[in-house]
């Protein structure tokens, strides 16, 4: 299977073109960007396919990143594999940025990522590589206990904020993971729906509305 | 370039999702092939005012589907669409990429032209859909988010001659409902209360009425609409009916001197023109007492007085199409697939910035 796979979760803004079968990336296109990736993304696409020697209609799949990540990436990604799968007539299918971190790692496993505002995205893996927890959003405190009962490796940005000693990580997930990943996911199950774990930070109006008789 | 031509448009930029099927023939006439519009009322509805990042989160879910509905109800395919055109601003970022982002990737996959469309030019146009018109007119956009009288001259020929400097008027109707514990969105709650309140028990200030720049104003009204009620706290029913419809009256009467200036403007400018028209878009073109005063303006002016339906006024993505199609056909040549959403996007390059400045420059 040709996979197309896409990043835009985090600061970098990347595309791969990956073959299944023979376990090889066939092309990838991608820059560090920080911001700009809804101006950004079509060209590196362009570039990964160029890179492949493939046209869009030899891609049977396209893997894309949901997050935990910026919600503005996520979406921007997002929108372009659904709108790339819509126009294929192909599944698209959504891959965590945690499950890509957490990736051949040696388990028990422990993924963190720096959520910003004191609060960080996680996820524990078993020695197997399997989920052994669902994603979701703690307060750093609250990860640091969890932290301190796990029994293995911490990977991600927030490894150095829960765990003294740890080794700095960056959030960039490997694209070739990605595609990966995504080449074994069931396109009904994994729908490239973002993956916030954090609301949208909206509080219902407060009643400074006038007195009523 | 006069050949039939048919566009798929997208409109993400505020809180409807929104896809639509337009074909326009060879003589220049438009016919909606297909359309859906997802509203996010309810969504918003406790927060009594859209939330980017809700809105944004709404238009990623269902985008796609939408998209491939309207081609259902057109009975056509994307193959079958010559360009593909999306809102790229101005509105709510995180809506605008949701929206350009799946335009830019259906036109790469398909090999169609890409038309990145400015959202008021959809308004600009929708006339032209609806009613067939020939340029020059004037268009009245009164919604949520803009107020303005614009010189429609041509595709891609604008000439803003008035905007609001503070508030929309939708804002001033969403906020005095607000105020007065309505629901929202403000301009039905308002528009209901009024009808049973004495539209003369309060003198409401009509800002830059008198002055013969045709701006508005709004943020004034809506302070003393406050004041108003605190003086009588607590309202009864009665007096938040007799404030709404007070309310009511003074915005009508606002439009009433600035549009009607505006009017004579236009006539001095085209005295040529035979039967000149004013054209309404927005949500607050739904209110019955405004389209009653600008009827009444446009009949003592001898303008025509176009409102679209209702569904064409407010957000849509038929609109978008069609602002598509008049460029492509006019010879304007499609967007780059590195085109940038624009959160602020002047339809008129010329105007002053009246309202939001910085770095992103004037609002709208």
């Amino acid at each position: 299977m040709i996979v197309l796979a896409i990043d835009t979760a985090g600061t970098g803004c990347s595309a791969a073109l990956y073959d299944s079968n023979r376990d090889i990336v066939l092309g990838a296109a991608g820059e560090d960007i920080g911001r700009g990736h809804a101006e950004r993304l079509m060209e590196f696409v362009d570039g990964a396919l160029a890179a492949a020697g493939l046209d869009l209609p030899a891609i049977d799949r396209i893997a894309v990143t949901i997050g935990p990540g910026s919600f503005t990436g996520i979406r921007v990604g997002v929108a372009a594999a659904r709108g790339l799968a819509l126009a294929l007539g192909i599944p698209a299918v959504g891959v965590s940025t945690l499950s890509a971190l957490a990736a051949g790692r040696n388990g028990p496993l422990l993924v963190a990522i720096d959520a910003k505002r004191d609060e960080v995205y996680w996820q524990a893996f078993a020695a197997d590589g399997s989920e052994a927890t669902s994603p979701a959003i703690a307060t750093v405190e609250e990860a640091r206990a969890i932290a301190q009962a796990h029994d293995g490796d911490i990977a991600g940005s927030a490894s150095a904020l829960l765990r003294e000693g740890a080794a700095v990580e960056t959030d960039g997930v490997d694209i070739a993971t990605v595609a990966r990943i995504g080449t074994h996911l069931d396109p009904q199950k994994h729908l490239p729906k973002p993956l916030y774990l954090r609301g949208p930070d909206a509080k219902p109006q407060a009643g400074f509305a006038i007195r009523r008789a | 370039m006069s050949s039939q031509l048919t566009i798929l448009g997208i409109e993400t930029s505020c809180d409807e999702t929104a896809a639509a099927v337009v074909l326009r023939d060879a003589s220049g006439k438009g016919e909606i092939l297909g359309e859906v519009v997802l509203s996010q009322l309810e969504e918003h509805s406790a927060y009594g005012g859209v939330v980017p990042e809700i809105a944004a989160r709404a238009h990623v879910e269902a985008l796609d589907s939408l998209i491939s509905e309207a081609l259902l109800r057109a009975g056509k395919s994307l193959a079958d669409v010559d360009a593909i055109a999306a809102t790229s601003g101005p509105g709510l970022i995180g809506g605008l990429i949701v929206g350009l982002m799946t335009g830019k990737a259906i036109a790469r996959a398909t090999g169609k032209p890409l038309y990145a469309v400015n959202h008021l030019e959809g308004h600009a146009l929708t006339a032209r859909l609806t009613d067939g018109l020939s340029f020059p007119y004037l268009m009245l956009l009164v919604s949520g988010g803009h107020t303005q009288l614009v010189l429609i001259r041509g595709v891609d020929d604008y000439e803003r001659w008035g905007t609001t400097i503070d508030d929309a008027l939708g804002e001033a109707f969403d906020k005095t409902a607000k105020l007065l514990g309505l629901p929202y969105p403000g301009g039905p709650a308002v528009e209901r209360m009024a009808k049973k309140g004495n539209p003369e028990r309060f003198t409401f200030p009509r800002p830059l009425v008198g002055e013969a720049r045709l701006d508005f104003s709004f943020s004034g009204l809506k302070t003393a609409v406050r004041q108003a009620a605190q003086s009588i706290e607590p309202v009864t029913e009665q007096d938040i009916a007799d404030i709404c419809a007070s309310f009511q009256r003074a915005v009508s009467r606002t439009l009433k001197d600035r549009i009607g200036r505006g009017l004579e403007r236009f006539r001095a400018l085209y005295p040529d023109v035979a039967m000149p028209a004013l054209v309404v878009a927005g949500g607050v073109a739904a209110n019955a007492e405004l389209r009653a005063t600008l009827q009444a303006l446009c009949d003592k002016n001898r303008f025509h007085f176009i409102a679209p339906p209702l569904a064409l006024c407010t957000d849509n993505a038929a609109m978008i199409a069609w602002a598509g199609l008049e460029r492509m056909a006019a010879g304007f040549a499609p967007d780059d697939l590195a085109v940038a959403p624009r959160s602020r996007w002047p339809l008129d390059k010329q105007a002053a910035t009246l309202l939001g400045s910085g770095k992103r420059g004037a609002k709208a």
